[in-house]
């Protein structure tokens, strides 16, 4: 690939000052200025203020000073990552107007080793979905075919990093709200462990399988990113206190005596053929490069999406229910006579979306008393279930292969039934709910009416295995050419100056 | 009436939800201060609010050690058991106070289980009240109709300081049998949440809350016995209001079953509130509605769990409490039960009685002659004052040295009782040494045999009757006139030497 675009390239030529931080700055923003009307990736950019810190970052640069790991580098934030500066919608009008006074610990983060957020980026509401139609101020296109999803939630996040408006980007990941939008848009996405990367100021939608992750266009940038923003936080008690280590080290190395999973039910018949087709060819890829492939079953596979959109509803039910109209966000006015029920219900019912509403709904009649015991508790018993059959499955094998999504990219409307989107998530919520680690590569295409639709291949890893889960994409992407495809009509005219 | 049986007796049935405010630095999941330290008793509405306490969007709780501990301490203080594991849950719902729309709460695994309290009762008896649980919790905010300055506000307003405030649920078994326990348990229950300085418990600032329970056994004549349906009174801030209401409701229940002979039967719980200034209670809800807080377990939190180490840590912090105390003066010092129970009743007093034996002890003599004579200076010359000032033996402004220099000129007979009351009552408001005081004022006792003539034929001489009396074979008639003398000597002659005077002077020495 092109070094140059990635951000250890960018990074590079920007300490040697072959480029400066505030051309780099101003191409993105030309970007976007050209192609985000159609892709409609962000919600909202701050040139001003990306401006500003390009320029400092020039100065410091300048002067010989070490402005951070990730100086000058343009990143963009899924829209559930606060910041104290601009908004933080969720892409939601309850919180059309809303500005937080904090910023999250990830972008804080990014921010205090250099990188430069230039805007923040179209999500499904409250990151509930995998197509980011469900954006209350309007869907994001795929750039690879504009008729059709980028995925989701994080999609404007994927769509940015496959459209060259930034080289990275992060998103939140609760089912596969990472992977999939990077397996659709043919960039790298990847899901940390459960604990790995602080949740202080992501906004919860399901807390116990939420975990902001970067996107990036290549497997180095993408552990780049990971390293900057993992790591132990005092402020979010589920953050692991382990140390985070450096994953670029040895990443070009394969894992010794390298053994790699492969589970039956990942390549079930219901996936697209030509997204089987491209899982066989990384299986035969890995083992040409010496890996060992093992035959792994996992039959609670199917039981994934179940026991998913029982927990992650109950706890969104929950963790939306501050939305109320009282403090801040959305209040509806209310008519003479109505009172404080009208308030919270006409809030409500105006601020949130259908899906938004649907979850809550579920959510609250799982945890109501009589279905508790049915639905949440038994969905937690099945939740240990997984986490023991992925242990299993990590004694035979130090990685899970397979396909990140059953297909590619559909078109904009073509899901209209929830449970057919649900369905999306079926290789990825496993991850979540087992807290271990995956990560999305672009892994081929699949043509579809003479339009090349990226195809993902998804690498999952025990709980804070990182490193070998980036050494084995590496393999692949060492390997392969997929990554360093653009989508048709993006060319050298966007970040000309890198 | 659906008997025609007569009651023979009635007998109350409580069990209490007590609520107490920790006065931890910062609040339960937040930095942000406490409402219940005391440093932040009069902060200006929403001042104490910071983004987990206002509930914005991405903030996360971090339990705090610190209330963790102060609810191990009471836990421990009570017998309790301490879970090893112990886990947070939400109780959701919708109110303009409860900024997140749940409520952090400990549900089916509380922080401490199964123990006890003695209460004294007024015979040095103790009675035996289990306590089912205790468990953490946040406090809520409060809604507010009036504008700074009282001016009324044609609306709600919200303020937040109180919300996120530690609170201590402690729920006791049906064990309390009358209003009198009622108070005394929570008396007592306020008194070692002070010892341990876990809670200031100032009722006014609501630092408590109680919610009996309460229903009543009545028995009849024809040897059945029937349980009116449990009532739960809200919300009670104060001791009267507890007394008031328990009191109100035994007569309500034993009246209305009377009437319309309703037993207790499931789904039959009511709520009552408590009226103030009408002193009765008042219905706020009909039948025990199936109320769902849709509980579980808080993603945000990981479980607490509580090692020996950390428990036993816990336990060595844990002051001598009240009823230790208590058994220690009656044993060391020879303490009736009754005086025992006034120098232990409230945890300032109490340390300063503590700081007095030990001024006196420093100065000399024994902890056991001195503690009795510090508690009969405090509980009659302090009391009194404390009574008349209203404050507490501490803050008169004698200090403890003081008082171990008026036990000390009691001891070396250099002053009588009755100066020693004077002069108690004017090293209050003086930093003076006593022996100065009592000079300056003339209270010391006077050896000189002229002078104590000089007082004793004034006696005589205003008491004929009893000197008559006297000297005709009436023993006793000698105390009017030592009285006397005492009188005209304003305490400064010894009584002692005055009676042997008087008598010898009578002609029956």
């Amino acid at each position: 690939m092109d070094d140059n675009q990635s951000i250890l390239g960018l990074v590079e030529a920007l300490k040697h000052r072959e480029i400066s931080a505030v051309q780099l700055v101003q191409d993105c923003f030309e970007g976007i200025e050209q192609l985000d009307e159609k892709l409609h990736c962000f919600h909202e950019t701050y040139p001003h203020r990306a401006l500003q810190a390009a320029e400092s970052i020039d100065g410091a640069l300048e002067a010989g000073d070490e402005p951070g790991p990730l100086a000058g580098v343009p990143i963009a934030l899924k829209d559930n990552i606060v910041t104290s500066f601009g908004h933080t919608t969720c892409s939601s009008r309850i919180l059309e107007d809303f500005n937080s006074p904090y910023t999250s610990t990830a972008a804080q983060r990014l921010i205090d080793a250099g990188a430069i957020v230039i805007g923040k980026t179209n999500c499904d509401e409250f990151a509930m979905g995998s197509s980011t139609e469900h954006c209350a101020f309007g869907e994001v296109c795929n750039p690879w075919d504009l008729t059709r999803v980028p995925g989701g939630s994080s999609g404007g996040s994927a769509a940015a990093v496959a459209a060259r408006l930034c080289p990275g980007a992060l998103g939140s990941d609760t089912g596969g709200s990472i992977r999939q939008p990077a397996s659709l848009c043919g960039v790298v996405g990847v899901k940390p462990s459960y604990g790995r990367v602080s949740r202080f100021g992501l906004v919860a939608f399901g807390s116990s399988l939420d975990q902001i992750g970067p996107l990036a266009r290549c497997v180095k940038d993408a552990a780049w990113l990971l390293r900057i923003i993992a790591g132990p936080d005092r402020r979010d008690s589920t953050c692991a206190d382990l140390a985070v280590p450096d994953y670029l080290n040895g990443i070009d190395q394969p894992p010794e005596n390298l053994r790699i999973g492969v589970p039956k039910q990942y390549l079930s018949d219901k996936n697209e053929p030509a997204v089987n087709e491209a899982v066989y060819s990384a299986i035969e890829l890995y083992r040409d490069l010496g890996a060992e492939i093992v035959d792994i079953d996992l039959p609670l596979t199917e039981y994934g999406v179940a026991t998913y959109y029982v927990i992650a509803p109950a706890e969104a039910s929950s963790n939306l229910a501050r939305y109320d109209g009282i403090r801040y966000g959305r209040r509806a006015p209310l008519e003479p006579g109505e009172d404080l029920f009208d308030l919270y219900a006409k809030s409500r019912a105006e601020g949130f979306g259908p899906e938004v509403k649907r979850r809550i709904m579920l959510g609250t009649y799982v945890l109501s008393a009589g279905y508790y015991d049915a639905y949440y508790k038994r969905a937690l018993q099945v939740r240990r279930l997984i986490k023991q059959e992925f242990d299993a499955a990590f004694e035979k094998c130090h990685a899970l292969l397979g396909p990140t999504s059953p297909a590619p990219a559909f078109e904009i409307g073509a899901k209209a039934d929830p449970l057919s989107m649900y369905l999306c998530d079926v290789y990825t919520a496993n991850t979540n709910i087992a807290g271990i680690c995956g990560i999305s590569i672009p892994a081929g295409f699949a043509k579809v009416d003479g339009k090349h639709l990226p195809i993902g291949l998804q690498i999952q890893c025990k709980a804070f295995d990182e490193a070998t889960m980036f050494r084995i994409a590496r393999m692949f992407e060492a390997s392969t050419d997929y990554h360093t495809k653009r989508p048709p009509g993006i060319g050298d005219a966007v970040m000309r100056g890198v | 009436m659906t008997t025609s049986a007569s009651i023979v007796t009635t007998r109350l049935k409580i069990g209490m939800e007590i609520h107490v405010e920790l006065a931890t630095k910062s609040k339960m999941f937040s930095r942000s201060a406490n409402l219940a330290h005391p440093d932040h008793y009069d902060a200006a509405p929403n001042s104490l609010v910071d983004p987990m306490v206002a509930a914005l969007p991405g903030v996360l709780p971090v339990m705090n050690k610190q209330a963790v501990e102060m609810a191990m301490m009471v836990g421990i203080a009570l017998g309790c058991t301490i879970a090893r594991v112990s886990k947070w849950d939400r109780k959701n719902y919708f109110y303009p106070d409860l900024p997140k729309g749940y409520q952090i709460s400990q549900y089916d695994l509380p922080l401490c289980c199964d123990g006890e309290l003695h209460i004294p009762g007024a015979d040095g008896t103790t009675k035996r009240i289990g306590i089912i649980r205790a468990h953490l919790e946040e406090d809520t905010g409060k809604l507010g109709h009036e504008l700074p300055g009282g001016k009324p506000y044609n609306g709600s307003l919200v303020d937040l300081n109180r919300a996120g405030t530690p609170l201590l649920e402690i729920v006791t078994h049906p064990d309390l049998e009358s209003a009198q326990d009622a108070v005394t348990f929570g008396k007592e229950l306020r008194n070692l949440c002070r010892f341990l300085g876990v809670s200031e418990g100032i009722m006014q600032r609501g630092h408590m809350r109680f919610e009996p329970n309460v229903n009543v056994i009545i028995r009849t004549d024809d040897g059945n016995e029937f349980a009116t349906p449990i009532v739960e009174i809200k919300n009670l801030n104060s001791f009267r209001a507890l007394r008031g209401a328990i009191e109100h409701e035994h007569k309500r229940q034993v009246e209305a079953w009377a009437e319309e002979g309703v037993v207790q039967a499931t789904g039959l719980k009511s709520t009552r509130g408590w009226d103030d200034a009408r002193l009765i209670t008042v219905l706020q809800r009909e039948k025990e509605e199936a109320d769902d807080y849709r509980y579980f377990p808080d993603p945000d939190l990981i479980p607490v769990v509580v090692s020996d180490e950390w428990r036993q840590n816990v336990a060595a912090r844990i002051p001598e409490l009240p009823m230790q105390r208590r058994r220690r003066y009656q044993e060391q010092y020879k303490l009736s039960a009754k005086d025992a129970l006034a120098l232990t009743d409230d945890r300032d007093p109490c340390m300063f009685y503590e700081q007095c034996v030990d001024a006196c002890v420093a100065g000399r003599g024994s902890q056991a002659q001195v503690g009795s004579a510090c508690a009969k200076l405090l509980l009659n010359a302090g009391a009194k004052r404390a009574n008349e000032r209203g404050c507490g033996v501490h803050e008169l402004g004698i200090s403890p040295g003081q008082v171990a220099q008026i036990i000390e000129l009691r001891d070396q007979e250099a002053i009588g009782s009755t100066a020693a009351d004077e002069l108690f009552g004017l090293l209050c408001d003086s930093d003076d040494n006593a022996q100065a005081v009592a000079e300056q004022h003339g209270l010391l006792q006077v050896r000189d045999e002229g002078q104590l003539d000089r007082w004793c034929e004034a006696a005589i001489e205003a008491q004929p009757q009893a000197a008559d009396d006297f000297r005709s074979g009436k023993a006793a008639a000698i105390g009017r006139l030592v009285g006397q003398v005492m009188k005209v000597s304003r305490g400064q002659a010894d009584a002692k030497a005055a009676k042997e005077k008087l008598t010898q002077k009578l002609g029956r020495g």
